[in-house]
């Protein structure tokens, strides 16, 4: 008489319908992402990317620096924007099936701090190039304390995931998958801290 | 898998009542239902058994398969799919949902309680609540993870008499699981009934938790006092998609003195404010006493119907996510205006003064609340945080040094 745990999360019930979490992530690291999969058979399963310190990753939250935004086809309109975080750049973009972000966008005007909420897509240029962009759910203008709040939450999560993935069925693949060593990472999240102020 | 052993028992009861049978043609029957359809070996047993007692017309073993009886159990140590042997108690009768169940209702013992079923066709004596009866050869199922007893015609019953009272346990809330539990809470709210056969619904809790409770109409049958505290013998758990709930028409309810601390609800929950969801900010709730219902655009109530004189209402649903784990939250209109900065009056004027109306006060909320960060505390239900009070995290240094220490460790 045990309830049914899938994925054994302690209270968790199956039938409860489970959001997939927003992973942070500096834009470093997930530019480093290659790997692009699916969880299931069904066209609407999730996809997943995996980073190379060892996550799946749906969905992703971030916050940084609006530096740019462009409007781009005629009847297929959309935006692409770059968002600039600490160690790299993120490319968002909004199209026509995101309306609610596309009109956030529009108002936005650069240089302005960003929120950001949106799932991940990895694509290959004809050259072979592997480019990563943020399919946006919602983006919003925030002030520097989120921004500063958001380097240290992504700090954190970032550094437990180098110290914890290993031995976990995703830390393993990340690790099969990617040449990089997550230990490299440190620096990174290293760097982004420091250009905080104490 | 050898099927010998039981071609064996099956070809001595037929050959007890005078009749011979190809012990190999047995095998071959059991091979093939066990093998070729997938039938569990205890059933297939009964199946060959019941078609040679049907072939040569010998009445009375019909359904005795199955290994045998099996040993004695207390009832906690049920296991699906098995055939036993218990003594329990009739602690409770319900009307049989169907023409083809004779009776159904709860037996326990001191271990636990079970649900159970006799079915038409057992031609099984009439149980009698109160009384401790012994089953043999009953079967235990399962249906949603929760275990029944099934009486079938292979089951002998015989009345037994019992030494002592039978003393139920009581269950905390939070460790209740399908099946049949005693509890004793507190009716903290009580629901506008969503369906013509329901008599009541609502929330019981005690100090471990809270779950939703149900009593269908039945003859008898009379409502629980809101803010009453009862105990509850043999209530049945049941699992729907996913949550738990209570149907008390199984059950006992006692009234008890004095008062208990329910569980109001603590859980913590802090992360990023990811998703504003459609039907926050200003919305217009029915005015029905006890329904409180949002209303859709065109003031229309799901229960009511349309309702012009609506009053309004301020209230964020929305989605927190800390990176790992995600939480639906509720917050109502005290915490709500606090954390938008914007009371019921502003946002009631706004949407009278906007040509976007309501939608204006849900734009402004979203702008307000995305990407922060909330600390949010209250009840948690499911995956759903009911907030009773919260506030926004801000940037604070401290914890700049110790992440610092930590990527810089190794370096």
């Amino acid at each position: 008489m045990t309830n049914g745990n899938a994925k054994g999360m302690p209270g968790r019930r199956d039938g409860v319908f489970e959001r997939e979490p927003a992973r942070r992530v500096f834009a470093q690291e997930l530019r480093e992402s290659r790997v692009h999969f699916r969880e299931g058979q069904d066209e609407k399963s999730p996809t997943f990317v995996l980073l190379p310190t060892g996550a799946r990753c749906n969905r992703v939250f971030f916050a940084g620096t609006l530096t740019e935004k462009k409007k781009q086809g005629e009847q297929n309109m959309f935006y692409r924007a770059r968002v600039v975080d600490p160690t790299g750049t993120f490319f968002v973009m909004a199209g026509s099936y995101q309306p609610e972000a596309m009109q956030q966008i529009a108002r936005l005007e650069p240089p302005c701090f960003v929120a950001v909420v949106g799932k991940p897509n990895v694509y290959q240029t004809p050259d072979g190039a592997v480019l990563i962009s943020i399919r946006c759910e919602s983006i919003t203008q925030v002030d520097k304390d989120i921004r500063d709040e958001w380097v240290l939450d992504c700090a954190r999560a970032t550094l437990d995931r180098i110290e914890k993935s290993a031995g976990t069925p995703d830390g393993d693949r990340a690790r099969r998958e990617y040449t990089i060593d997550p230990g490299l990472f440190r620096k990174m999240v290293y760097e982004a801290l420091a250009q905080l102020k104490i | 898998m050898d099927f010998s052993h039981t071609a064996e028992r099956i070809s001595q009861k037929i050959t007890s009542h005078g009749h011979s049978v190809e012990k190999s043609g047995i095998e071959a029957k059991l091979k093939r239902l066990v093998e070729e359809f997938g039938v569990p070996p205890a059933e297939a047993e009964r199946t060959v058994l019941n078609e040679f007692a049907r072939e040569y017309d010998i009445p009375g073993f019909q359904g005795s398969g199955g290994g045998g009886a099996g040993d004695q159990k207390a009832l906690s140590l049920l296991a699906n799919g098995e055939w036993v042997t218990v003594e329990c108690k009739v602690v409770a009768l319900t009307a049989a949902p169907s023409p083809s169940i004779a009776q159904t209702g709860i037996v326990a013992d001191e271990s636990a309680a079970v649900r159970f079923v006799v079915w038409s066709r057992a031609n099984a004596p009439v149980l009698e609540e109160g009384k401790w009866y012994r089953l043999e050869s009953a079967v235990v199922d399962q249906y949603k993870g929760m275990l029944n007893l099934k009486v079938h015609s292979g089951t002998t019953i015989r009345e037994v008499s019992h030494e002592g009272t039978l003393k139920p346990t009581i269950t905390p809330i939070k460790d209740l699981a399908p099946g049949v539990a005693c509890i004793r809470g507190k009716v903290v709210q009580e629901w506008e009934a969503t369906h013509d056969r329901i008599l009541q619904s609502g929330m019981f809790a005690d100090e471990t938790g809270a779950i939703r409770f149900v009593i269908w109409k039945e003859e008898g049958r009379e409502r629980l006092n809101t803010g009453g505290i009862y105990t509850i013998y043999y209530a049945t758990v049941d699992d729907f998609n996913g949550r738990l709930s209570l149907t008390l028409n199984t059950a006992t309810t006692v009234p008890e003195e004095g008062d208990i601390e329910v569980n109001t609800g603590n859980s913590l929950f802090e992360g990023a404010f990811v998703h504003l969801s459609p039907g926050s900010g200003l919305v217009r709730r029915c005015p029905v006493e006890g329904c409180n219902r949002v209303l859709s655009r065109q003031n229309y109530c799901p229960v009511h119907e349309i309702q012009p004189n609506y009053h309004y209402d301020l209230r964020i649903k929305g989605w927190l996510d800390n990176g790992e784990e995600t939480r639906e939250v509720l917050i109502q209109r005290g915490e709500t205006e606090g954390l938008v900065g914007m009371s019921l009056d502003q946002a009631k004027e706004l949407a009278e003064n906007n040509p976007l109306g309501m939608d204006e006060v849900f734009l402004r909320f979203r702008e307000a609340l995305l990407g922060r960060y909330l600390s949010c505390r209250g009840r948690e239900i499911d995956n759903r945080l009911l907030v009773s009070s919260c506030e926004l995290l801000h940037y604070t240094p401290d914890q700049l040094a110790d992440l610092l220490n930590r990527a810089g460790g190794s370096l």
